[in-house]
């Protein structure tokens, strides 16, 4: 027999009051458990996907939206950048690497993404198996001249001119090396054939480019980034589908002479050296073609807007936590009415006032205890239900059964809350008259 | 009387009334038990008989005079030290038995043991009062009769120097009464344990050689 015991029986004999209050405080750590959880999680892999991508540059607009589209494979293009300046950017002495991004098609909701061979290198993307694909700067500048020339045919046909001869252009063929993910959930595998649906989201009237079927080459190592649930097709193949003419917006007519008509989404840098991106960055802005964006920097941004909504989550779920203290204090301090009698026969039989008052106080911090395990636990169960909708809205999962530091600081403060919850009840125990308590019961 | 187990002197107790006045409860000028007496305790009803076992128990203080327990005057001691005392040196059996309904027949033995930090054997003393049956059975699932004898083994599983037993046949039947009664002194006789028995009835006075009017102590 010890204090333990007699807190457990004690416990088991208020069995409703010690559940209901036990599963508000589980309720509440639960919650907290989550939204820590889930942030942290969502944090490191928005950062995780960062790494590498020091500098994003697109058409101009929002640069949250810019980095979300090329980093993330969330939200939409904000537009297109002329090819010239991913060459000029190639060429820049400061940039080590400048790796360019054509978005607009999907395969079953994963993004198609055409890019060049340079992207596993830079970034350190390695294959799990197969080869990358086959991409080179000359069938790129075909693919350009070959889109222009549809270009050009479609505004013929649309002006009722007849049809101009087009030329004989190389192609390469058509390639993606794809995410673990994308492998994982649509069955590809290194030599199977995908046609992708126009758009970047999945959508029931999306037209589907049957002719331009790509080939499987390689599958991504897992990376737990945004990389993991992309298609990575050779950027020329991108631009032989039809509809991908290099001007998708604009005026068709402005730009039929225009002796550089490529154009991609966005490209992504790598520096050789930190102290040159700051002057990249400016230089870029300033001009009237493009943007430059860090996408370190607009992930900080971001968080920091969602640690806002983030913080009155958790202000919700310790106020659901004190309400379930003050519920404990309530419910221990009624019953020891009905336990003053139990009281006084343990003071008769040798226990001291410290030892009731120390068992009260056990008692309020039993339930919070078992209260906090059962919702860390819940907090855990929480997270593995909300992945579902997490992977549709940001592409990401968090690990659900990995703990975090925080965890235990939330059991340790409920703990605490049990404590002093149980100090009320406690010192009406520690109270208690023996003498008069004892007397006999009719 | 020389290691006498319980010794009073001079103890008195009043409690103020609602009208301010002082009501005196108890006055015992001198009050002395060896080891292995076994004396009832007479009084009539609301004379105080209980008071002077919480009293000697210490659960109460009196106004002044001092109460020894083996040597040991109570009255002196903290509060604290006094709880432990009383666990290990007086065993307590109550009229409406007093045991805990959460508990089984045996926790109900170790809990009276866990205060005092008693050796004895909760199972064996069990089986002395013949619940080896009942031993996990609750207070609500045993007889009245099998409730006291509960309440005795507990009372006795510190060996304590001294019983104190406030009318414990007080709810049970003629038969049930008597046959706790004759355990009770059984037990204490067979322990050499100093039993002061509380009681009103005639019958379960006539089970004691030495019996005291609680008036005759002043």
């Amino acid at each position: 027999m010890n204090l333990f015991k007699i807190v457990t029986k004690n416990m088991r004999q208020r069995a409703l009051a010690t559940t209901l209050t036990g599963i508000s405080v589980a309720l509440a750590v639960a919650l907290t458990v989550a939204i820590v959880h889930i942030k942290r999680g969502m944090q490191q892999r928005f950062e995780q996907s960062t790494l590498g991508y020091e500098m994003v540059v697109g058409a101009k607009g929002s640069p949250l939206q810019l980095v979300l589209n090329t980093v993330f494979n969330l939200d939409i293009s904000p537009g297109n950048i002329p090819w010239t300046l991913v060459e000029k950017l190639q060429t820049d002495k400061r940039v080590k690497a400048a790796v360019p991004f054509s978005v607009g098609d999907n395969y079953r909701g994963f993004r198609i993404i055409g890019t060049t061979d340079a992207f596993g290198e830079t970034f350190g993307y390695k294959l799990a198996e197969g080869r990358w694909f086959t991409c080179s700067i000359e069938a790129l500048r075909d693919a350009f001249k070959e889109a222009l020339e549809h270009s050009q045919e479609r505004i013929a046909k649309e002006k009722g001119e007849g049809p101009t001869k087009p030329a004989a252009h190389h192609h390469n063929a058509a390639e993606a090396v794809i995410g673990a993910t994308v492998a994982k959930e649509t069955g590809l595998r290194v030599g199977q054939k995908f046609i992708a649906a126009h758009g970047v989201e999945v959508s029931p009237n999306a037209e589907e480019h049957t002719d331009n079927p790509w080939t499987v080459t390689g599958i991504l190592v897992p990376t737990g980034t945004a990389v993991d649930r992309g298609l990575y097709i050779n950027l020329d193949s991108f631009y032989h589908i039809e509809g991908h003419e290099v001007r998708e917006t604009g005026k068709p007519e402005e730009k039929d002479n225009d002796p550089d008509p490529g154009q991609v989404s966005a490209v992504a840098l790598k520096l050789r050296s930190p102290i040159h991106a700051f002057p990249i960055y400016r230089e870029i802005n300033d001009g009237d073609e493009a943007m430059a964006a860090f996408p370190a920097v607009e992930v900080r941004k971001l968080f920091a807007i969602v640690g806002n909504i983030d913080r009155i989550l958790l202000a919700q779920a310790i106020l659901i936590g004190l309400v379930a203290g003050v519920a404990i204090a309530v419910s221990i301090y009624n019953s020891m009415s009905e336990r003053r009698r139990e009281i006084a026969i343990l003071r008769a039989l040798g226990a001291r006032r410290g030892t009731i008052f120390a068992i009260v106080v056990l008692e309020a911090v039993a339930i919070c205890a078992v209260g906090a395990i059962v919702g860390v636990a819940g907090g855990h169960l929480i997270v593995m239900v909300a992945n579902a909708a997490l992977r549709h809205v940001s592409g990401f999962t968090v690990a659900p059964l990995t703990m975090e530091m925080a965890e235990l600081w939330v059991v340790a403060g409920s703990i605490a809350l049990g404590a002093l919850a149980g100090i009320g009840p406690a010192w009406r125990a520690y109270q208690t008259e023996v003498a008069e308590n004892l007397a006999p019961t009719s | 009387m020389e290691n006498a187990v319980l010794n009073l002197r001079e103890v008195r107790k009043s409690y103020r009334e609602a009208d301010g006045n002082r009501l005196d409860v108890i006055q015992v000028r001198k009050f002395e038990l060896g080891a292995g007496d076994q004396i009832a305790l007479v009084g009539s009803s609301g004379s105080g008989k209980s008071t002077l076992l919480n009293l000697i128990a210490g659960i109460l203080l009196p106004d002044a005079g001092a109460v020894c327990v083996n040597g040991t005057d109570i009255t002196q001691l903290p509060e604290a030290k006094r709880d432990r005392f009383r666990a290990g040196n007086i065993g307590y059996v109550f009229q409406s038995f007093n045991l805990l309904q959460g508990f089984t027949a045996l926790e109900n033995v170790r809990l009276g043991q866990m205060f005092g930090n008693g050796t004895g054997d909760a199972v064996e003393l069990l089986k002395k009062v013949g619940l080896e049956h009942r031993l996990h059975h609750k207070p609500r699932a045993l007889s009245v009769g099998e409730q006291q004898r509960v309440a005795i083994a507990r009372a006795l599983v510190n060996a304590p120097a001294l019983v104190l037993a406030d009318e414990p046949t007080g709810s049970l039947d003629a038969a049930n009464g008597a046959a706790v009664l004759e355990l009770l002194r059984q037990v204490c006789t067979a322990g050499r344990h100093t039993l002061l028995m509380v009681t009103h009835d005639p019958a379960v006075m006539r089970h004691f050689d030495r019996v005291v009017r609680l008036e005759e102590l002043r």
